[in-house]
């Protein structure tokens, strides 16, 4: 049996890894179907229809403006899936080559200073880092993305040396150094490779966590302004409201809820899945 | 011992004095003129220099951030544009709110998370261990303001065991002001909880799993006696570095979950500031923020230490 | 009665088995060793003695500790049986502490767990159980963490541990093998003094078929969770009937066969190298010292010789390879290779480089384990200006996995669908396959088995004979050295301290550590004489 069916078999006996994967599936793909239809216009107002329950003619009832739930939740994954994968790419594409140059100079100038940069920035938690950047630029969806991009570099950088350094004392590193291959070349062929793993399983939870934290931002109307719909705005929209209207708070935190507890089943099940530790007690 | 934590010591500093300049450089070097930004476009000339004035903007960039900080230290942190009175007095009395909030809700969190952990771990894959790793699976993904709100609705509109926010005050006495911040303790509370229950369980196993384990169960020594004399104080060490990390995500939470519950604190204070373009105010926030979480990481290396006799060096 | 008696001990962990029928008889002052190759079940029957076997596992049949079937007991009264009536002592004295607690409580632990005493008492004597082993109170007080101490002084603190309370049984799994030579051999010495003085049972398990043939005074040959042959040593070598044990001993005794003779030409030439490597700040703003790893080096390989370098962990046999290979400069001296420098203005120098390879010691760590086996073995390819491609490229990985005893078509697969010697053939293959003229041997069959270890040897010489290849044979297995190598240095604390013919420095050792590493090495009873 190849490697592949081996790890699609894994994969597919792997409950939490399904699970996730569908969960997230279903949030992703309802971000992708809402740029071609929607149930209804996010922009159009009907207020004599506002703050209905639930019911056949709006699925998840209406705001306090009379626009349909279920359509500015499709919307919103746009903007909260949006912020979290860039702002996992910013962490990653800082982040990982950071981690790789201070694992490949460990112990020198460079590491040091990567490492003592690190341990400043994860003295600021994004919401500082946005608040900071909010109080000169103004709020925005970009700086959301950008406070918590920021924040997510120490983690990637600081994931990428740790799991690099063990790897640097591996024997078929030497053998490459005395096939005369230079630290940027070890690093591309015999440590990035081996640290996707862990970089795709941190790259879930870090992704997560950044939807956790767009919420929050634009909750405190620090990210995504009006009229672009964002989960984190319904939720503050809909807090006056709560008693009035529990649903308008209800459905948008579920949303949150389950699209964070996917992605964080998925991370579980890739972990298990690459753990070669697990793999082979399973088989 | 004393060289750790000299050492420790020496790098809080140096982290401190590179915060305070990241600061100070976004918050009053990138804005440009910050005068000109605080009053808006319709600025007069007069206004502006007296705003520049006060704010002492007329010397260079590298005197303004030394009597910044000269002042800082004397508890001199200059005067709110908006509100025209000190912003030491301001963040003074709101940090009475914020700074007990995170630490009830550590607390709090520690105290769910310690017996739960140990409890999953000393039972690894039976129904108990089950039920914490669902729960907790749930609260990490939970977003504590929403919980918050939901519990708002439960706790506070419909049962009415509790107000639906404020701040009853200190002065009225001890008891009543921790009954207002119980509810956004607990919000703040559960997805800290759930991190370190399962941080605490992992750290454990791992531990368990460890040689020295072997040998201590070979001098006969019954698995719940080794869980409690060798594997738990090792299993701390990671288990303190996530305790230090969440300080500063508590600190940032509270922030937000002052919203929910219309709590008096640094949250309501930075974000008034912001929109109202209250720069001096926001810097002083942000700088007494950082400076909780880099104290708080040095009292972690430090109780590493205590831990480690490793880190402590030869005697 | 017998002190221990196993009677036809079964074991499966998760339905996959173990053991098959496993007997033997360990009498009260008697040391049993039992031998085994890697996967033979002997540290299994150890645990299961012990009862710390991993979770899933079933065993059956009896194993009877003075007539009490440990089997049949629950576990509090097996808690009540370990560390009193048997203790035990693991092979990795480094992780086998707890390492935030003291030495002294760690030892103190075994007599208050079994024992109604004060604290003071238990401290009292588990002061006496470390004197015992050999660590004083003025040099090594109870105070001691245990990263205060080195590896052998960690696995007297794990022994003290064990014998605290005068158990009848010890059970040492494989105590020595972490070690080095010479703390090996007093360690050996410390178990054979205290099953004398105190008149208890040692099993002993290793895959040393010398270090057991030493102590023990029964032998047990374990072989696929069986035992194959047992009887008294050293009687049971002269008479062994097992093609198994046969095989086991004449494999650990093996002397491959050489033809060529080298050459009074200098291949690699080495002249007082010194290397000296930076240390830890002496207080907050002191200067850092420093530590020469390789003090004033000396000596020639002829082209065509097998050369031995030996000596003990930390002696600079490492860093003096890595200077050799280029990957670290050298604050002195010279290192030539065919009269080329390695290192020319700072830099390693790519026409010597190109000239030399090394087999290392992991067979398991040695390969990037994404890579296929033709990408792995032709990675030196990157040290030519004008490396072969497309069909010559096929036809060298072809020759490379040939000459090495493997097939062409092995190119194909990754490095987990090989076991530890055809690993080791693969990372031959890579030293090979630039047909290099030098090839560094860093321990390259010590983590192997003894019969795949014979093997390896076999290779390398046939190859050294038949490609006219030059080895430096870096080890600090002297047995080995012994049979493969013409001539040996001795190296101490960063210095040579003795070189010359490997015949006549085993048979006549000048320097003192050399004869002490010589008397350290534990042997095999002298087969010629039966």
């Amino acid at each position: 049996m190849s490697a592949g069916v081996m790890m699609l078999r894994g994969a597919l006996g792997n409950r939490s890894l399904v699970i996730g994967l569908v969960l997230s599936l279903v949030f992703v793909g309802a971000a992708l179907v809402s740029f071609a239809w929607v149930p209804q216009d996010v922009g159009a107002m009907d207020i004599p229809n506002r703050m209905q329950p639930p019911s056949g003619a709006h699925l998840l009832g209406t705001d306090h403006f009379g626009r349909d739930i279920l359509s500015m939740i499709m919307v919103g994954a746009r903007t909260s899936i949006a912020v979290a994968v860039v702002a996992v790419v910013i962490g990653m594409g800082l982040g990982v080559p950071l981690g790789l140059a201070a694992a490949a100079r460990r112990g020198s100038l460079i590491d040091e200073v990567i490492m003592r940069g690190n341990d400043l920035v994860f003295a600021f938690p994004s919401l500082l880092i946005a608040i900071m950047i909010t109080a000169v630029f103004g709020p925005s969806a970009v700086n959301a993305i950008i406070a918590i991009g920021i924040f997510n570099i120490p983690v990637f950088a600081r994931l990428t040396r740790g799991a690099a350094l063990s790897l640097w004392t591996r024997d078929y590193v030497l053998a490459a150094r005395v096939a005369g291959k230079g630290a940027v070349r070890i690093s591309a062929e015999h440590i990035l490779p081996n640290v996707t793993n862990l970089l795709i399983v941190q790259g879930t939870i870090q992704f997560s966590l950044g939807i956790l934290a767009e919420a929050a931002l634009s909750y405190v109307g620090l990210g995504a302004q009006p009229p672009i719909p964002s989960w984190g705005r319904m939720l503050a929209d809909s807090q006056t409201m709560i008693s009035l209207a529990p649903h308008m708070a209800i459905f948008p935190g579920m949303a949150i809820l389950l699209t964070v507890l996917g992605l964080n089943l998925m991370g579980d099940g890739l972990r298990d899945l690459f753990d070669p530790r697990i793999r082979r007690a399973r088989q | 011992m004393l060289r750790y934590v000299l050492k420790r010591l020496v790098s809080l500093v140096i982290s401190l004095a590179v915060a305070s300049l990241v600061i100070f450089l976004a918050i009053e070097v990138v804005p440009g003129d910050p005068a000109a930004y605080m009053l808006g476009l319709n600025a007069q000339p007069d206004t502006l220099a007296a705003l520049r004035d006060q704010l002492g903007l007329n010397g260079t960039i590298p005197a303004r951030y030394l009597s910044w900080i000269g002042g800082m230290l004397t508890g001199d942190f200059g005067t709110s544009y908006t509100y025209r009175t000190p912003v030491a007095d301001m963040i003074g009395e709101r940090m009475w709110i914020s700074l007990p909030l995170a630490l009830y809700a550590l607390s709090l969190s520690t105290l769910i998370a310690f017996p739960a952990g140990v409890w999953a771990a000393s039972r690894r894959g039976s129904a108990v261990d089950m039920g914490v790793m669902g729960v907790t699976q749930l609260g990490v993904a939970i977003p504590n303001f929403w919980f918050a709100m939901l519990m708002v609705l439960v706790f506070a509109i419909n049962l009415r065991w509790f107000s639906a926010g404020g701040f009853a005050g200190w002065e009225q006495g001890f008891l009543a002001g921790m009954k207002s911040l119980t509810l956004p303790a607990i919000a703040l509370a559960l997805p800290q909880a759930s991190i370190l229950t399962r941080v605490m369980r992992s750290s454990l196993l791992d531990t368990l799993s460890e040689d020295f384990i072997r040998t201590a169960r070979a001098k006969g020594l019954t698995r719940r006696q080794v869980l409690w004399r060798h594997a738990l104080r090792n299993a701390m060490i990671p288990v303190l570095t996530i305790i230090g990390m969440q300080f500063s995500f508590l600190l940032a939470g509270a922030i937000i979950i002052e919203n929910v519950f219309f709590l008096p604190g640094l949250g309501r204070l930075v974000f008034q500031a912001i929109s109202a373009r209250d720069l001096i105010v926001v810097e002083s926030v942000l700088m007494l923020l950082v400076f909780a979480v880099i104290v708080v990481n040095f009292a972690v290396d430090v109780a590493y230490a205590a831990v480690d006799p490793r880190l402590r060096g030869r005697r | 009665m017998s002190l221990l008696r196993i009677e036809g001990l079964s074991l499966a962990i998760h339905d996959f088995a173990i053991l098959h029928d496993v007997s033997l008889t360990v009498e009260p002052g008697q040391i049993v060793g039992v031998i085994g190759e890697s996967g033979s079940g002997k540290s299994m029957t150890s645990l299961a003695v012990m009862q710390l076997l991993p979770d899933g596992a079933q065993a059956t049949g009896r194993i009877l500790l003075e007539g009490q079937d440990v089997l049949s007991l629950s576990e509090a009264e097996l808690c009540r049986l370990r560390g009193r009536a048997m203790g035990m002592v693991f092979q990795e004295p480094m992780t086998a502490l707890n390492p935030i607690q003291t030495i002294g409580d760690q030892v103190a632990e075994t007599i208050r767990i079994h024992e109604k005493v004060s604290k003071s008492v238990a401290r009292a004597r588990a002061r006496a159980a470390l004197a015992r082993v050999e660590m004083p109170e003025d040099r090594f007080p109870l105070s001691r963490y245990p990263h205060e101490l080195s590896g052998g002084q960690r696995q007297r603190v794990v022994i003290a541990m064990a014998i605290a309370l005068r158990p009848r049984l010890l059970i040492a799994d494989e105590p020595t093998t972490a070690l080095d030579v010479t703390t090996q051999a007093q360690i050996l010495k410390l178990l054979k003094r205290l099953v004398q003085e105190d008149g208890m049972g040692l099993l002993m398990i290793s895959h040393d078929l010398a270090v057991v043939a030493d102590m023990a005074d029964h032998l047990v040959i374990m072989r696929h969770g069986k035992v194959v042959e047992a009887g008294p040593s050293p009687a049971l070598f002269h008479r062994l009937q097992h093609p198994y044990s046969k095989a086991l001993l004449a494999a650990s005794t093996h002397q491959p066969e050489r033809a060529a003779q080298p050459q009074e030409i200098p291949l690699l030439e080495v002249r007082g190298v010194v290397r000296d490597y930076a240390t830890a700040r002496e207080g907050l703003w002191g200067k850092p010292g420093t530590f020469r790893a390789v003090d004033d080096v000396s000596f020639q390989i002829r082209r065509g010789e097998s050369l031995g370098l030996v000596g003990e962990s930390g002696c600079g046999k490492s860093t003096l390879t890595r200077a050799i290979l280029g990957l670290e400069e050298v604050q002195a001296g010279e290192i030539l290779l065919d009269g080329q420098p390695v290192f020319t203005g700072h830099k390693p120098n790519r026409a010597v480089r190109r000239r030399m390879q090394v087999v290392f010691q992991d067979p398991y760590g040695s390969f990037n384990p994404r890579h296929r086996v033709d990408r792995l073995v032709t990675e030196p390819f990157h040290l030519l200006d004008d490396p072969p491609r497309g069909a010559a490229r096929e036809d060298a990985i072809a020759e490379a996995l040939e000459s090495v005893g493997l097939t062409p078509e092995d190119r194909y697969k990754y490095i987990h669908e090989f076991s530890g010697g055809q690993r080791q053939r693969i990372a031959i293959a890579r030293a090979l396959i630039i047909k290099p003229d030098l090839i560094i041997l860093d321990e390259a069959v010590s983590a192997l088995d003894v019969s795949i270890r014979a093997q390896i040897l076999d290779l390398l010489a046939d190859l050294g004979d038949r490609l006219g290849l030059t080895y430096l044979f870096i080890s600090h297995d002297l047995s080995v050295v012994q049979q493969v190598t013409d001539r040996v240095l001795v190296m101490q604390s960063g210095k040579i301290v003795e070189q010359g013919e490997t015949a006549a420095i085993f048979d006549a050792p000048r320097h003192a550590y050399t004869k002490q590493l010589l008397s350290a090495t534990p042997r095999l009873p002298d087969m010629t004489a039966a």
